[in-house]
């Protein structure tokens, strides 16, 4: 019964959310705010978790393939599905879920405690709308190009590990990452990155926007957040898999 | 005029507001009185419409609030100024962006326009100099100033204040009463104001209600509160010794 509520209250929170904004000027204002808040400041993470993915698993990938049958080239090739059929959609979006995830539900949450929710909903505004549907477009906008910066940091990753490792002739990389390259693989991923950034934000936005009592609460809030995101992220790239690959 | 008419709400089938009726009017300070837990917030956030009663009717003039369609509801909320007791300015907008908040909302007035208006509601309460700080910059006391500036913005007709000068010390409490009832005499809102705070009776309520378990135990004003022989108010108003030495010298 428990989980039916949350279920039910979720589904209207999203309903509100996608209601009549108050002013489109303010959304895209609330918009471009939300892109520097959600996507341009996990730039960073994203660029150095990608950069060391992608030089271990070039490691990892020659220590494990390392046979005289096997041409060199299949490291590269390895490396770029790694990157694009799971690392830099389904594992971006599991550190995306930590970082943009809590941050949302504290955000949220620390607003619901200090009444300013309230103050919103008290001059007749849609709070649900103007908090949560910017960070929504925000993350719907900006995942994918996130995802698509992973796969190009991670590649220049496993380049720099054969460049200054001695793993592979980095000619032989280059050759491998261009090796039976299907462009489908993209959009694949990026179609999964999509489908994370709603998740990732509108769980995120649910237990913040729900949150009741203090800091504490807060606290617990953005955890499970996290949390609830990661598994349902982990359930989605099943199905999404098996429907799109499968 | 607000009226609230047999009020009932509660919380896990115990009672938090029992048959309250009360009406509070224009132009005048209508305090709602009354212990901590006593259900003075629960009453005021169900006249803001921020809690659903579970019985009886709130009339904002002749609008019947708690049963309208959202659209007429938020049109009346337009009208409306709410000071929260912890001011509940957002964090991430500055003073003048705080101010500027309701009129870039809902009015189609030009850049100057606004920003003329919110610079006039900052004066009015005093706080000038401040517009580029943040909420976490300021005092408690200029916290409550600017969120008084903000709910004034609009030029309300009802103002509601849920303890506006807790936290506060006494000086700065009086400063935001007075405030308050300037402020309501100027603009002849109705305004009504939560508090436990005697100091405030004493200096603004030209009306007082006082809740005592969710009831409405008393109605007067400031003058007959020393006067009253209703117990409970008593025990309220002259709680602390030196109080009650006033009382019986």
């Amino acid at each position: 019964m428990k989980l039916l509520a949350h279920i039910g209250t979720y589904f209207l929170l999203m309903k509100r959310t996608f209601g009549q904004p108050q002013r489109h000027s303010i959304l895209y204002r609330q918009i471009m705010r939300e892109i520097e808040k959600v996507g341009i400041n996990s730039f960073g993470i994203v660029v150095i978790i990608s950069l060391f993915v992608g030089a271990v698993i070039t490691i990892q990938v020659n220590f494990n393939i390392e046979n005289p049958l096997l041409p060199t080239y299949l490291v590269g090739l390895t490396v770029r599905d790694s990157l694009l059929l799971e690392f830099s959609s389904t594992m971006m979006a599991l550190i995306l879920a930590g970082k943009v995830g809590s941050s949302i539900a504290s955000e949220l949450g620390m607003m619901r405690i200090t009444e300013q929710i309230d103050a919103l909903e008290v001059m007749g505004i849609n709070s649900a709308s103007y908090l949560i549907l910017p960070k929504m477009i925000a993350s719907l906008v900006f995942f994918p190009i996130l995802c698509l910066l992973s796969i190009i940091v991670g590649l220049f990753g496993g380049y720099f590990a054969c460049a200054l490792g001695d793993i592979i002739p980095p000619a032989d990389y280059i050759n491998g990452i261009q090796y039976g390259f299907q462009p489908y693989y993209i959009s694949y991923a990026l179609t999964k990155t999509v489908f994370y950034a709603f998740i990732i934000t509108s769980v995120s936005s649910y237990y913040g926007y729900f949150v009741k009592g203090g800091a504490v609460e807060v606290g617990k809030a953005s955890t499970k957040a996290v949390v609830q995101s990661s598994i349902l992220i982990l359930l989605a790239n099943l199905i999404l898999t098996r429907t799109i690959l499968g | 005029m607000i009226e609230v008419k047999n009020l009932y709400k509660s919380y896990d089938g115990e009672f938090v507001l029992n048959d309250v009726s009360a009406q509070f009017e224009p132009g005048k300070c209508n305090l709602i009185i009354g212990r901590s837990g006593s259900g003075k917030t629960v009453l005021l956030k169900s006249i803001a419409g921020l809690l659903e009663v579970d019985e009886g009717e709130i009339w904002y003039d002749d609008h019947k609030f708690s049963h309208l369609d959202t659209v007429t509801k938020q049109k009346i909320r337009k009208e409306m100024g709410v000071l929260f007791q912890g001011a509940a300015l957002f964090d991430s907008l500055t003073v003048e962006e705080n101010v500027l908040f309701p009129l870039d909302m809902f009015t189609p007035q030009s850049r100057k326009e606004k920003l003329d208006r919110a610079n006039f509601c900052l004066e009015r309460v005093r706080v000038t100099g401040s517009n580029g700080l943040y909420p976490a910059e300021l005092s408690g006391g200029m916290k409550k100033r600017v969120a008084i500036a903000r709910a004034i913005a609009l030029n309300p007709k009802y103002l509601l204040c849920d303890e506006p000068n807790s936290g506060l010390d006494p000086e700065t409490g009086i400063i935001i009463d007075s405030l308050i009832k300037e402020l309501t005499e100027e603009f002849q809102m109705t305004t009504i104001v939560n508090s436990h705070d005697m100091n405030s009776v004493l200096e603004i309520g030209d009306k007082v209600i006082f809740i005592f378990q969710g009831c409405k135990c008393w109605e007067g004003s400031r003058e007959d509160i020393l006067k009253t022989d209703n117990e409970a108010l008593n025990k309220f108003v002259f709680a602390t010794s030196m109080a009650k030495k006033i009382k019986e010298p």
